[in-house]
C-alpha cells in the first residue's frame, strides 16, 4: 500500500514530531542568548584580535566553555531540524525515504557535535 | 478597513447601481481577506516575505555553521599557527563585509524566530505585522552597534 501525507502525519504524532517541534523552540532559546553572547564576545570585544590564544583565554572561564559547549548542541541541532523541515516541504514525500533521511540527519548532527567537541577540547583543558 | 456604508433606506436604486454596489461589497471582502492579519492574510505582503526571509537566512546559516565548526577545528587539526593564519586571512575587508552580513542574518533569523515563537503561544497573531517591524527595529538597532565596530575593519 502507498503511503499518504495522512499517514505521515499519524506517524510523525506518534513518534515524536512534537518533540521535535519543541525542541526547535528550546533550541532557539538557547541560541538566542548563547548567540549573542558569542557575537559580542567575537564580534565586539574581541574583534580584529581573534586568534588561537585570544579563544583560549576566554575559554578559561567556565561560563564560555557552559556557552560554547550548549552552542554547538543547540546549533547543530536547530540547523540539522530546521534543514530536516525545509526538506520536508519539498521531497521525501515517502515514509521510507524519510527514515533515511532522518537517520541520515541524526548521525551526521552526532558526528559534528563530537568533532566540534573534540575540536574545542584543548583550550577546555589548558 | 473602512467599512462599506449601506445606503440608507429611502434611496431608490436603480438595477445598475445595485450591480456596482455589489461589485464594490465583494471587491471590498477579497481586498479584506488580502489585508487581513489572520488567515490566508499571514501568508500575503509582510507575512510572506518575512518566512522567506526567516527560511534563506536559515540555509545560509545552516552552511555557514558546518563552515564555521571546520575552521575553528584547524586549531587542533593543523595547531595554533594554521588558525592564526586563517585568522589573519579573514581580516581582507571583503570577508570582513561577509562576516558582518552574517551578523545581519543571525539577527533577521534570530528576532523573526521570537515573533514566530511568541506566535506559537497566541501571542500578537492579529498583529502579527506590527509585532514584525517591532522586532526588525530591535534587529536594526543591534546591527547598527555591529556596524560601528566593524566599519573600520571593512574600509
Amino acid at each position: 500500500m502507498r503511503t499518504t501525507t495522512a499517514d505521515i502525519e499519524r506517524v510523525d504524532r506518534q513518534k515524536g514530531g512534537m518533540w521535535l517541534w519543541l525542541l526547535q523552540r528550546i533550541s532557539a532559546a538557547v541560541l538566542l542568548f548563547g548567540l549573542i553572547t558569542h557575537l559580542i564576545a567575537t564580534h565586539i570585544l574581541s574583534i580584529g584580535e581573534l586568534s588561537y590564544d585570544n579563544i583560549a583565554e576566554r575559554l578559561q572561564s567556565g561560563f564560555f566553555i557552559t556557552v560554547d559547549i550548549l552552542l554547538l548542541a543547540a546549533s547543530v541541532f536547530h540547523a540539522l531540524n530546521g534543514t530536516r523541515m525545509v526538506l520536508l516541504d519539498y521531497f521525501f514525500k515517502d515514509v521510507a525515504r524519510r527514515r533515511i533521511l532522518d537517520v541520515v540527519l541524526l548521525v551526521f548532527g552526532l558526528a559534528a557535535f563530537v568533532y566540534g567537541l573534540w575540536a574545542l577540547w584543548p583550550w577546555i583543558t589548558t | 478597513m473602512v467599512g462599506l456604508r449601506r445606503p440608507p433606506a429611502w434611496c431608490k436604486r436603480s438595477r445598475g447601481a445595485a450591480i456596482a454596489l455589489d461589485e464594490s461589497k465583494t471587491l471590498g471582502k477579497s481586498r479584506e481577506r488580502e489585508e487581513a492579519n489572520v488567515g490566508a492574510g499571514l501568508w500575503k505582503g509582510v507575512g510572506m516575505w518575512a518566512w522567506i526571509l526567516f527560511r534563506i537566512s536559515g540555509l545560509i546559516l545552516v552552511a555557514y555553521l558546518f563552515v564555521h565548526i571546520v575552521i575553528i577545528s584547524q586549531g587542533e587539526v593543523g595547531g595554533p599557527d594554521t588558525l592564526d593564519k586563517l585568522f589573519e586571512m579573514f581580516e581582507n575587508p571583503f570577508l570582513a563585509f561577509l562576516d558582518f552580513m552574517l551578523v545581519a542574518a543571525v539577527l533577521y533569523h534570530g528576532l523573526n524566530g521570537v515573533r514566530v515563537i511568541l506566535m506559537d503561544f497566541g501571542v500578537g497573531i492579529r498583529s502579527h505585522k506590527a509585532v514584525f517591524w517591532f522586532v526588525m527595529a530591535i534587529a536594526a538597532g543591534l546591527l547598527a552597534w555591529f556596524a560601528v565596530v566593524a566599519a573600520p575593519h571593512i574600509f
